[in-house]
């Protein structure tokens, strides 16, 4: 369970989110939809310790981890699959399982589920095919299964996907649609953040729309998926109000 | 089979040299590399591992491994210090770091000599080892081909860690994406003092088990970090075997060189690493190579752009216009009191220059005297590191033009001052313009490094051409400079430094007039946005050698005042050292102030031969202290003294975000490398670092 309150955060001077409350509970899809510059990243950066916030609380499973560096944050269960994938370049696959492989220590049973390097080999095939490369050899999609594995192996609590499907072909699309319907199935708190309507309604339990970093829609992912002229007004008045 | 036989000797001997160099460079490269640090103590590190090495070595086989224990244990903290110590600067580019590390390089070393002596220490091998086995018909130390056989077996070690283990994964991976690698659970921080910790480990067990090679004494620091430096250079940051083929390149070069062509030797190696760096960035860039090209090309295009780049030149001429008009034009000359306060530290420094002579007795008079043409060199250092955004470590070279052609016109009877002036502004002038192309391709501290073989290989032709230069003798006993026609020479101290102060003010005002012209403005745009100005039709190559030119210049006109103030000469002055001291008074000055480069020239100066001769032979420790104060209590530089931020008496230049000061604290700092494809993609801020100052 994810919860976010108050959180604002910004780059020298800036304030690019304000106040955002948001709740993520675990087994659970939250969508944050916005345009370019209203601040998903930044919030996706703030939740993972990359960026500090100047106010507001993070909290996981309760406990309070607002402002902890990103290594701290990452081994109390919450993983990042960044914008732009950001593989390692120079490290091959093999390398990048084996240095993400952080099983949770003995004793710890709150974890969701715990991934190894064969279980993820197993949700994530063709990574298989390709142990031996580098990072930067690997095509746009295997470079997104590689970030997601990366994040995985820290068995997280909270799974944070920033803009997964960009610039992807549409079968590794719904291909990655699937993925993130079984991960939260597994029990993980799964924060998407997409510029587009279409992925977030076709996996969310809830879904907020995000104008110039801040809330401007929430509703609920059934109603969505019944009716989306709410959610697609909120991001056209985005448009003409940008 | 005979040329075999005959540099056998020196061919292994560079094997094993060349090995010593890898286990050093190594560390220096992942210093580099991995963790973003340039190190300039790294040789200091290697000195620590060699002189407790040789301290604890007493011909046993124990004495040896409680030495390479403890050598490669006090290196290895050393290294962690180094961590702890540069964290702080993390953000503010290589040229801070290259402040700090150069003056920890300097206390370090005044700290060796205290505690070990100024000696060179004598180096006991285990017996068993000292003494000759015969290799193919030559008799060869024993210690040395198990020296080979140690460096190898390190060196495997080493390298397994760094591409076979997981630990040696997240080095690599922090090298890559810090942020990404912290996202993955762990600490880049720890990455980093491991990785500082390791290097420093490395140098000192190359120190303890080299110190019968090179050993320890209080030129090996300098020694090391020059010859890793080049190896690092040469074989790139990428590939370790790369480094490996570099360094035993290196060491053939300076043990079988020095036996087939002893005449070719001194350059060889100098030679090698500019050619190197400036076929890569040449590589690197085929888009400047074509601008160039193009815009001097027939074609249409080049010529639709040359006169875009014209009108816009026009208009910044136009824009200046109407702010004259508004008065009457005499009126209009007459500054505002905005550009007097501006002015203020300028005319205060003048004001305090023109009263020395009546301050200082006669030995002050010429340290200040030799502190102002340091301060020219300074300034043209200031000229390329802060307006161009090359950063230089090579003025010597026409600084050393300019004062060998003053000895020599003096020699040969040219004794009028103006005459010297001009014709050496002249020669070093030309010397920046035969060299300018090989300089202007490359940026960040690649410019570092070519710059930095320019000047060595200066140094080497000083020393060889001894006709010219007097060799290492240096030149003495010309006649002196007579101020103007019909004067006399001059011999008095007062005399020499006002002809001295005379000259820099022309000098120094002529340099501001230009920078704060539309021609600075240029060069300024040129480090910001280079890009953007290649798009908008500038070129910029063009800007870059003119820049490259009127600095040459400078440097020389320093020069030939240093020649006239000394009444003497000698490679030292021309050397690294001055280098370096240029390259850090114009860190200590803010990096785009002309004012600061002067006073951190005047800083230097003062502290190495005035403060430190009230305690003789500390001068080293105090300028390392110096250098270390400045980088934490002065972030911005002496400029930065001043509040506003803007630079001094450069204000022709940027107001804000100067190359050397955190501009842009989004981006991690590589403030000397300006250009955005060299920044790592981490830089999580949304404005790119040329928005910033408008």
């Amino acid at each position: 369970m994810l919860e976010l309150t108050g959180l604002t955060a910004g780059y020298h001077g800036g304030t690019v989110l304000h106040g955002l409350d948001l709740s993520v509970p675990a087994g659970t899809v939250h969508a944050v939809v916005g345009h370019n510059g209203a601040g998903k990243t930044t919030l996706v950066h703030t939740v993972a310790g990359l960026m500090r916030p100047s106010a507001g609380t993070v909290r996981l499973d309760g406990r309070d981890v607002t402002g902890q560096p990103a290594h701290r944050t990452a081994r109390a269960g919450i993983g990042l699959v960044p914008q732009g994938r950001r593989v390692f370049a120079g490290l091959t696959v093999d390398e990048h399982l084996r240095l993400s492989y952080r099983p949770p220590r003995r004793g710890d049973t709150t974890r969701p589920s715990v991934w190894t390097p064969a279980r993820v080999l197993e949700l994530l095939p063709r990574l298989g095919e390709r142990r031996g490369n580098r990072g930067a050899d690997l095509s746009g999609g295997e470079q997104q299964m590689l970030a997601l594995a990366r994040a995985l192996l820290g068995s997280p609590r909270v799974l944070l996907l920033d803009e997964p499907t960009e610039g992807l072909a549409p079968v590794l699309v719904r291909q990655i649609d699937a993925l993130v319907t079984t991960l939260a199935a597994e029990g993980i708190a799964v924060l998407l953040v997409s510029p587009s309507p279409a992925q977030a309604v076709a996996c969310a339990r809830t879904l907020t729309v995000l104008t110039s970093g801040r809330m401007t829609l929430r509703l609920a992912g059934d109603d969505a998926r019944a009716d989306a002229t709410e959610l697609h007004a909120a991001l056209e008045l985005t448009a003409t109000g940008a | 089979m005979e040329l075999l036989d005959a540099h056998l000797v020196p061919a292994v001997d560079g094997v094993a040299f060349g090995l010593l160099l890898f286990v050093v460079a190594a560390g220096l490269s992942l210093a580099f590399g991995t963790a973003g640090v340039l190190n300039l103590s790294h040789g200091t590190l290697y000195a620590i591992g060699a002189y407790t090495g040789a301290e604890l070595s007493d011909g046993t086989w124990g004495g040896l491994a409680l030495g390479l224990a403890a050598g490669t244990a006090a290196a290895c903290v050393a290294g962690a210090g180094l961590s702890a110590a540069t964290a702080p600067l993390a953000r503010r580019g290589h040229l801070a770091q290259a402040l700090l590390t150069f003056g920890l390089a300097l206390i370090g070393g005044d700290l060796l000599i205290q505690f070990f002596g100024a000696d060179e220490l004598p180096v006991r091998v285990p017996e068993v080892l000292d003494s000759s086995v015969t290799l193919l018909g030559h008799r060869y130390p024993a210690y040395r081909l198990c020296f080979i056989v140690m460096a190898v077996l390190l060196a495997a070690f080493g390298t397994w860690v760094l591409t076979r283990t997981r630990m040696g994964a997240a080095v690599r991976a922090a090298a890559d994406d810090p942020q990404m690698l912290a996202a993955t659970g762990h600490s880049p921080r720890a990455v980093h003092t491991g990785v500082l910790a390791a290097a420093g480990a490395l140098a000192g067990a190359a120190g303890v088990l080299g110190a019968p090679i090179i050993g320890p004494g209080p030129g090996t620091s300098e020694n090391v970090l020059m010859l890793s430096l080049v190896v690092v250079v040469l074989g790139g940051l990428r590939s370790l075997w790369a480094t490996f083929a570099a360094a035993v390149a290196v060491g053939e070069v300076q043990t079988l060189g020095v036996s087939v062509a002893p005449e070719l030797a001194p350059y060889l190696l100098f030679a090698a690493m500019a050619a190197v760096l400036v076929l890569r960035s040449r590589f690197a860039e085929p888009a400047g190579a074509g601008h160039g090209s193009a815009a001097s090309g027939p074609d249409p295009v080049a010529r639709l752009r040359g006169r875009l780049a014209g009108l816009k030149r026009s208009s910044v001429w136009r824009d200046r216009l109407p702010r004259r008009n508004r008065a009457p034009a005499w009126l209009a000359r007459l500054p505002g009191r905005a550009a007097w306060w501006r002015a203020a530290p300028l005319l205060v420094l003048l004001g305090v220059l023109i009263a020395l002579p009546a301050l200082l007795d006669a030995y002050s008079i010429s340290l200040a005297g030799s502190a102002l043409a340091l301060g020219l060199l300074a300034v043209s250092v200031t000229v390329l590191t802060g307006y161009a955004g090359l950063p230089t470590l090579g003025q010597t070279a026409p600084f050393a033009v300019g004062a060998y052609a003053t000895a020599n016109l003096a020699d040969a009877g040219w004794t009028m001052g103006p005459v010297q002036i001009v014709l050496s502004a002249l020669a070093a002038a030309v010397f920046a313009a035969v060299v300018g192309p090989a300089v202007i391709r490359a940026r960040g501290t690649t410019v570092l490094m070519i710059t930095l073989a320019i000047g060595e290989l200066t140094g080497a032709v000083v020393n060889q051409l001894k006709s010219v230069t007097g060799g290492a003798d240096g030149l003495v006993g010309f006649p002196a400079t007579q101020a103007l026609w019909g004067g006399e020479g001059m011999l008095e101290e007062s005399e020499l430094y006002n002809y001295v102060l005379v000259v820099a003010v022309v000098a120094v005002a002529l340099t501001l007039l230009v920078l704060r012209s539309p021609a600075g403005k240029l060069l300024t745009g040129t480090r910001g946005a280079e890009a953007r100005m290649r798009a908008s039709g500038h070129p910029v190559g063009r800007y870059l050698l003119v820049a490259h030119i009127c600095a040459g210049a400078l440097a020389g006109v320093g020069g030939s005042l240093m020649v006239t103030v000394q009444q003497y000469l000698s490679p030292a002055d021309v050397g690294f050292e001055i280098a370096a001291f240029a390259l850090l008074a114009v860190v200590i000055g803010g990096t785009t102030s002309v004012i600061g480069a002067l006073l951190g020239a005047g800083l230097i100066v003062a502290t190495r031969d005035w403060v430190a001769g009230s305690w003789p032979g500390h001068g080293p420790l105090l300028l390392g202290v110096l250098f270390v104060a400045t980088v934490y209590v002065l972030p911005r530089g002496l400029a930065g003294l001043r509040g506003g931020g803007s630079g001094g008496g450069g204000q022709g230049g940027p107001p804000s975000d100067p190359t050397g000061s955190p501009g842009a604290p989004g981006a991690p700092g590589t403030s000397d490398t300006p250009r955005a494809e060299d920044q790592p993609p981490s830089a999580p801020a949304p404005t790119p670092a040329g928005k910033a100052s408008p």
